[in-house]
C-alpha cells in the first residue's frame, strides 16, 4: 500500500471541508445578524439589504432598555436555579434507573422499561391541565418548585443513558463480581466513570431544555418575579409582533451568551472525557 | 466458571434494582402517571375549568371522527415529521462522520460549536430569528434568493412552503442534537476495528458498512426513536412561525390541542385529542422497536 495521497483523496478531503463550512455558515449566520442587531440603533438599518456590518448608530442602548422593560436579572438567577436544580436531580435518578435497565436482572423488566419508553410518548403539553391541578393540590404552584419537579423524572435520560451503558463490555463488572463488589459499587466505581461522554451529553440537554421551556412557567407561574428567561423574552417581543427589533435582538442574545457559555465549557469536558475513558476502554 | 453461574441464575437482583429505581419511580408516579391518569378522566367530561365538569361518556372520542379538520392537521404533522426525522438520521450523520474525519483540534472543535449553536436556544426565540430571516418582502433569505434570480417565495403565507418553512427551521435547530449523540457514538466505537481493517486493505466505504455502520446502530436507532417523537411534538415553531397557517398547512396536533385546552378552553375534547395522539406515539416507536430487532447490534 501507498501511503501517498492520491487526487481522490485530496478531492475528498475538500469535498469535506467544503460541506462542512457551508453548513457552518448556514447556521451561525442567522446568530451573527441578531448580535449585530442587539448593538444597532436603528431598526431600518436592520432591514438593509445586503446586510452589512457597518452601523452608523452603533449603541448599547437597547440592551438598557431590555433591562428597564423586564426584570432581567430575575428571570436569569430563576432560570438558573431551574435549570441547574433539575440537571443535578434529573443525573442521579437517570443513570441509576438506566443502571438497572442495562445490567440488572429482576422481575417485571421489560414491562417496567415498557412504560419507561411508553411515557417517553406523552409530551408534556397532553398532561399539562392535570399537572397543573396536581402541582396546586400539593401548593406547589406559583413557585420554583412547580418547574423543578416535573423535570426530575426522565424517560428520555433514562433511555439515552442505558444505551450507552449497554454499549460497555461486560468483562470489566465480571471481575469486580468475582471480588465480590456490591452493585452500587459496581456502578459508582466502574459504570459512572467509563460513562461520562454520555452522562455529560445528558447534563448539557436537560440544562438547556430547561433553560429554554416555555410552556410550564407559563402555565404554572403566575408573578412577574418567579418567571424564567423564555417568558421574557416572550414578554419583551410583545407577543412576538410589536416591540423594537433592536430591543428584541438584545433580548434574544442576553439569553443565547449563558447558555453558550455553559455549553463551551461542557463541550471541552466531554471531549476530555471521551478521551480518557478511551485509554481505559 | 462462578461468574457464568452467575450469569444465569434465574432470580436476579430484585432488591438492589428496586434501590436503584426507587428514586425515578416515586417522581414517575407522582409528575407522570397522575396526570397521564388525569388526562383519561378528563376526556370523559366536559368541563372549561370554571365551572364544575359533566360527565359526558365518549363524546369526546366521538368528536374526534367528526372533526374534519383533525385529520387535516394529522397529516400536516406528519409530512413535517417525516421529512424532519430524516433529515436529521441522515444529513446528522454525514456530518458527524466527516467531522469525525482527520482535521486539526480547534478547526473540529469549531465546527461541533457552530452546529450545536442553536440548540441551546429556545424554540421561540429560533423562530422569532427566523421570522424576521424568511419574511417575504424583508427577509435574507429571500434577498439570497433574488441574487440567483429566482422568484421571492412566500415562505410563511402560503400553504405549500409554510409547513417547509418549520420543517427547515425546526432542523436548522436540532439537527445539532443528532450530530451530537453520533459523535459520541462513534468515538466509543474502538479504533483497533478501524485500523484492523486497514490493515487488511478495506476502503473507507467498505469501512462504514461494514464496521462503524453495525457498531453505531444502537445509536442510530435511538436518533430515530427520539427525533420521531420529538418531531411530532413540534409546538413552538409553528406557533411563532406561521401561527399554523395558511389555513391548518402548518399546524401540528399539539398546537391544535393547545388551542382547543387553552382557547376554546374544551379540556375534555384536548384530552381526548392528546390520548389517541399518545396511543400514535405508543404505534409508532413499538413498529420501531420491532423492526430494529432486524438491523441493530449490540456488542
Amino acid at each position: 500500500m501507498n501511503n501517498r495521497p492520491t487526487v481522490g483523496h485530496v478531492a475528498a478531503r475538500l469535498l469535506t471541508f467544503v460541506i462542512l463550512v457551508v453548513a457552518a455558515v448556514a447556521i451561525t449566520a442567522p446568530f451573527l445578524w441578531i448580535f449585530r442587531g442587539a448593538f444597532s440603533g436603528s431598526d431600518a438599518e436592520l432591514y438593509r439589504l445586503p446586510p452589512t456590518f457597518h452601523t452608523e448608530n452603533l449603541t448599547l442602548g437597547n440592551f438598557g432598555e431590555v433591562t428597564e422593560q423586564v426584570p432581567y436579572f430575575r428571570f436569569f438567577l430563576n432560570s438558573i436555579i431551574v435549570s441547574g436544580t433539575v440537571t443535578i436531580a434529573q443525573l442521579i435518578t437517570c443513570s441509576t434507573a438506566a443502571y438497572a435497565f442495562a445490567r440488572l436482572r429482576f422481575r417485571g423488566k421489560g414491562v417496567l422499561f415498557a412504560v419507561v419508553i411508553g411515557s417517553l410518548m406523552i409530551p408534556i403539553q397532553v398532561t399539562i391541565v392535570p399537572l397543573f391541578l396536581v402541582m396546586s393540590k400539593i401548593g406547589m404552584t406559583n413557585s420554583l418548585w412547580a418547574l423543578i419537579f416535573p423535570g426530575i423524572f426522565s424517560a428520555f435520560g433514562i433511555f439515552l443513558l442505558r444505551q450507552h451503558f449497554m454499549a460497555l463490555p461486560y468483562e470489566l463488572e465480571e471481575a469486580a463480581k468475582i471480588d465480590g463488589a456490591s452493585r452500587f459499587h459496581t456502578f459508582a466505581r466502574i459504570i459512572l466513570p467509563l460513562s461520562g461522554p454520555s452522562i455529560a451529553t445528558l447534563g448539557i440537554l436537560c440544562f438547556t431544555y430547561w433553560w429554554n421551556d416555555l410552556l410550564l412557567p407559563l402555565v404554572m407561574i403566575s408573578d412577574t418575579d418567579k418567571q424564567t428567561l423564555p417568558v421574557g423574552l416572550v414578554l419583551l417581543a410583545g407577543r412576538f409582533s410589536t416591540g423594537s427589533l433592536g430591543t428584541i435582538a438584545a433580548g434574544i442574545a442576553m439569553a443565547i451568551v449563558p447558555v453558550l457559555i455553559v455549553f463551551i465549557a461542557a463541550q471541552r469536558y466531554i471531549v476530555q472525557s471521551i478521551a480518557s475513558s478511551g485509554l481505559k476502554l | 466458571m462462578t461468574t457464568k453461574q452467575a450469569a444465569t441464575r434465574p432470580r436476579g437482583d430484585g432488591a438492589a434494582a428496586l434501590a436503584f429505581l426507587t428514586p425515578s419511580i416515586l417522581t414517575f408516579l407522582v409528575f407522570v402517571l397522575a396526570p397521564t391518569v388525569g388526562v383519561l378522566i378528563l376526556s370523559f367530561f366536559d368541563w372549561n375549568l370554571l365551572s364544575d365538569g359533566t360527565f359526558a361518556g365518549l363524546d369526546n372520542f366521538r368528536r374526534l371522527f367528526t372533526d374534519e379538520r383533525l385529520l387535516g392537521v394529522y397529516g400536516s404533522t406528519t409530512y413535517m415529521a417525516l421529512v424532519i426525522l430524516a433529515v436529521n438520521v441522515v444529513l446528522g450523520l454525514l456530518l458527524a462522520v466527516l467531522l469525525e474525519t482527520g482535521m486539526p483540534r480547534w478547526i473540529r472543535a469549531f465546527f461541533r460549536l457552530s452546529f450545536l449553536f442553536p440548540f441551546v436556544v429556545s424554540a421561540s426565540a429560533v423562530a422569532l430569528i427566523w421570522r424576521f430571516l424568511l419574511n417575504k418582502d424583508l427577509g435574507l433569505v429571500n434577498y439570497l434568493i433574488g441574487l440567483t434570480g429566482l422568484d421571492r417565495i412566500d415562505w410563511l403565507g402560503s400553504s405549500t412552503w409554510a409547513p417547509i418553512s418549520v420543517i427547515m427551521v425546526n432542523s436548522w435547530k436540532t439537527i445539532g442534537f443528532s450530530i451530537l449523540v453520533y459523535i459520541a457514538g462513534l468515538q466509543s466505537i474502538p479504533k483497533q476495528l478501524k485500523e484492523a481493517a486497514i490493515v487488511d486493505g478495506a476502503g473507507a466505504w467498505t469501512r462504514f458498512w461494514r464496521i462503524t455502520f453495525p457498531l453505531l446502530s444502537p445509536t442510530i436507532f435511538f436518533l430515530v426513536v427520539i427525533n420521531t417523537i420529538n418531531s411530532f411534538q413540534i409546538f413552538a415553531e409553528p406557533r411563532v412561525l406561521t401561527q399554523g397557517g395558511p389555513g391548518d398547512s402548518s399546524r401540528t396536533i399539539v398546537e391544535y390541542l393547545y388551542d382547543r385546552a387553552f382557547g376554546d378552553f374544551d379540556l375534555g375534547y384536548a384530552s381526548a385529542i392528546g390520548i389517541t395522539f399518545a396511543l400514535v406515539l405508543v404505534v409508532l416507536t413499538a413498529i420501531q422497536f420491532w423492526f430494529s430487532r432486524r438491523w441493530t447490534h449490540y456488542r
